[in-house]
């Protein structure tokens, strides 16, 4: 019982964090219909500035998670209006634009920072501990902050102007651009809360477990596994399947090791692709 | 007062040119000696630990006009590759060399890279330095492979019945990716446990992971007195040991793998995080000969090394190549070298006497052995390295 608990803590802790990857991850794709294969890079960008700005010029570690979100968030607006914008429509073009941007920052980081692991820890330590069931200060609040960006994403996009136009254009952008609506001017802005998300992420987890090149990897491909599970430009599925993705790895690891854990987050896609292509809430199959 | 100057101005003239013909001379071939293993990653302590030995060694020879080949003296250049500990990335990283010319290389470092490199590199013709933990890190059907160091059949049993003393002990759980790398080097070291009468569970997980609290939760539901991190690399280490403290272990924990206590300590929050440690060492690190390494590096190569203890464990080899190369006269023959090689007795300025081994474990005697150390953290206060002799 004191694992099932655990499994489930862990759980919940897990899921928030891939949520906000994944929500960032298919917002571009529901919108701009980009797989942004430089998620995972924006990540470790936003760890490595808020690193810089604690370490080096000694600000407090909540004023460098909002330094590392609006930076990622800005890098993300240029990237997307002086690049990704002019190829917007050629698929093969966003997908080696992204990957390149995806080695480009690797190396970059790489190059600055060294390749070995950085000292940087969590402001905040110690656990809650209810009996043999604990739950790490610091996960508890990374999980209310992620709670809180996920739901002011959500207001965002459903009690806006901006999120309908973000809406209109996601559904369809022929009708949404006869309405007068201005991909030019939206799609950045899509673009930028998505890294700004990757950022923030970066920026709250990296301390908690590790900032080092290459932690972007497997986040990316974490990402790419949610969204596939959750349906692919599906903010709803995304936020699910994020929670299930975390739940599965939890409960796996936990009752069957590390390797088979792994395994069966796998054997789940795999089975969802076959009887469900469409993933947990997708509406459609829809290519990239 | 004209003349006097003119000759002067001749004379200087003549000299600096037999001073430079002298050195076009010294310089006038160029040694290519390759360094490879994991440059970034969790692993990378060890891989840029293989660079800096390389780049050492290098520098020595280069300080003394280069390396003595036949009638030449040449200059020898470290060319690195980060291989990522992985098997392809290995044997890509062989054929990178070779296109290079490069048949000397000091790596890799990870089980999986000395599978990937060794038939690559047997047909390449070069001599490779692996310092895998892997059952068959060297075989004689490899003759060009040779062990920087041996892996812990070789000095577990000797190392838990040190630490058993330090740090009384029934069971242990031990922790390490699920590829050969780790399952290897946990199924000797659970081994030694056991023949000193320790209980063992075994854990592994996927080479990747960034977030092992699930796999801590099943880990610790044994209830061990000790957690031993085996073969994980220090980045995944350091995770873990946080961790393992977040998650409420307060027993020690052990690391009978590659060493990395620097980066560990880097990772996982400090030495009140870790408190209670012990760590294997491929040389004795205390000795003030062996730590005076670090020092050589900044006079020579002109900045700090890399890759922390694990750096001093490699230089003997590249050492050695270099003058198993100078002996052999050619830098192309590369059988040549190799026997060369066999032949050194094993005696480094620095490290001290060793002893080549290797025959029993792998049936080729192809591995330096040198007095290996025990570090030991207690209560969050570091006891230093022991050096421990090998046992004949």
């Amino acid at each position: 019982m004191e694992q099932f608990l655990q499994a489930a803590v862990i759980g919940v802790s897990l899921g928030a964090q891939y949520a906000l990857l994944a929500l960032g991850f298919t917002l571009i794709f529901g919108i701009l219909g980009v797989v942004n294969f430089a998620h995972g890079a924006f990540y470790m960008l936003g760890g490595y500035i808020t690193y810089s700005c604690v370490m080096w010029f000694g600000l407090p570690y909540p004023l460098g998670v909002l330094v590392a979100v609006l930076v990622t968030a800005a890098f993300g607006y240029l990237f997307e209006l002086f690049l990704l914008e002019r190829l917007v429509d050629d698929h093969l073009a966003t997908l080696m634009l992204t990957l390149g941007l995806n080695l480009m920052m690797s190396t970059g980081l790489l190059t600055a920072y060294g390749p070995l692991g950085m000292d940087f820890a969590f402001p905040v330590s110690g656990a809650i501990r209810l009996g043999p069931i604990y739950a790490p200060l610091e996960n508890m609040i990374v999980l209310a902050i992620c709670l809180c960006a996920i739901v002011a994403l959500w207001l965002v996009l459903f009690r806006t102007d901006l999120g309908r136009a973000l809406r209109a254009l996601a559904d369809d952008r022929a009708v949404a651009r006869a309405q007068g609506l201005r991909p030019r001017l939206l799609f950045p802005l899509a673009f930028a809360i998505a890294t700004g998300l990757a950022g923030l992420t970066g920026a709250l987890v990296t301390p908690i477990l590790s900032l080092a090149p290459g932690v972007g990897d497997p986040v990316l491909a974490t990402s790419f596994l949610t969204v596939i599970l959750g349906g692919l430009g599906s903010l709803g599925g995304a936020a699910l399947a994020a929670f299930v993705v975390g739940m599965v790895e939890a409960y796996s690891s936990v009752y069957f090791g590390g390797s088979v854990g792994a395994l069966i987050l796998f054997v789940l896609v795999l089975l969802l692709l076959v009887f469900r292509p469409t993933g947990l809430l997708g509406r459609e199959v829809r290519g990239a | 007062m004209m003349q006097q100057r003119a000759l002067l101005a001749t004379t200087t003239l003549a000299f600096c040119a037999a001073v430079g013909v002298g050195a076009a001379h010294a310089q006038s071939c160029e040694l290519k000696l390759g360094a490879m293993g994991p440059m970034s990653g969790g692993g990378a302590q060890w891989g840029l630990a293989m660079e800096s030995a390389a780049n050492l060694a290098a520098a020595e020879v280069n300080a003394q006009g280069g390396l003595q080949i036949g009638d030449k003296k040449c200059k020898v250049t470290v060319v690195s590759y980060d291989s990522k500990y992985t098997a392809d990335g290995a044997a890509a990283g062989s054929n990178n060399f070779a296109s290079q010319g490069i048949k000397f290389i000091i790596g890799p470092v990870g089980s999986p890279e000395a599978t990937g490199i060794k038939p690559v590199a047997a047909r390449n013709e070069q001599i490779a330095w692996n310092a895998a933990y892997a059952k068959d890190s060297i075989q004689p059907k490899f003759p060009l492979m040779f062990h920087v160091a041996p892996g812990p059949a070789a000095w577990s049993p000797q190392m838990v019945a040190f630490v058993k003393e330090k740090f009384p002990m029934k069971s242990v759980a031990l922790i390490a990716p699920n590829d050969q790398a780790g399952t290897d080097v946990v199924a000797v070291d659970a081994e030694s446990y056991r023949a000193n009468g320790i209980t063992t569970t075994e854990e592994y997980y996927q080479r990747g992971t960034t977030n092992f609290a699930p796999i801590i939760t099943r880990l610790l539901a044994s209830k061990p007195d000790v957690v031993d991190t085996a073969s994980s690399p220090p980045g995944d280490a350091g995770v873990i040991v946080k961790q393992l403290r977040l998650a409420g272990f307060t027993g020690p924990i052990g690391r009978m793998g590659g060493p990395g206590t620097e980066e560990i300590l880097r990772v996982c929050g400090g030495i009140d995080v870790l408190k209670d440690f012990y760590w294997f060492e491929t040389v004795a690190t205390e000795d003030p000969k062996v730590k005076a390494i670090d020092e050589q590096y900044r006079k020579l190569v002109g900045k700090d090394p890399v890759g922390g203890t694990a750096m001093w464990g490699d230089l003997p080899a590249a050492r050695m190549t270099l003058k198993a190369i100078s002996a052999a006269g050619t830098m192309d023959d590369v059988q040549k070298v190799a026997e060369a090689l066999r032949k050194l007795p094993v005696d480094d300025p620095n490290i001290g006497k060793g002893v080549w081994s290797g025959q029993k474990q792998y049936g080729i005697n192809q591995e330096l052995f040198f007095p290996f150390g025990v570090g030991i953290i207690k209560d969050g206060k570091n006891l230093g390295v022991t050096r421990i002799e090998p046992a004949s």
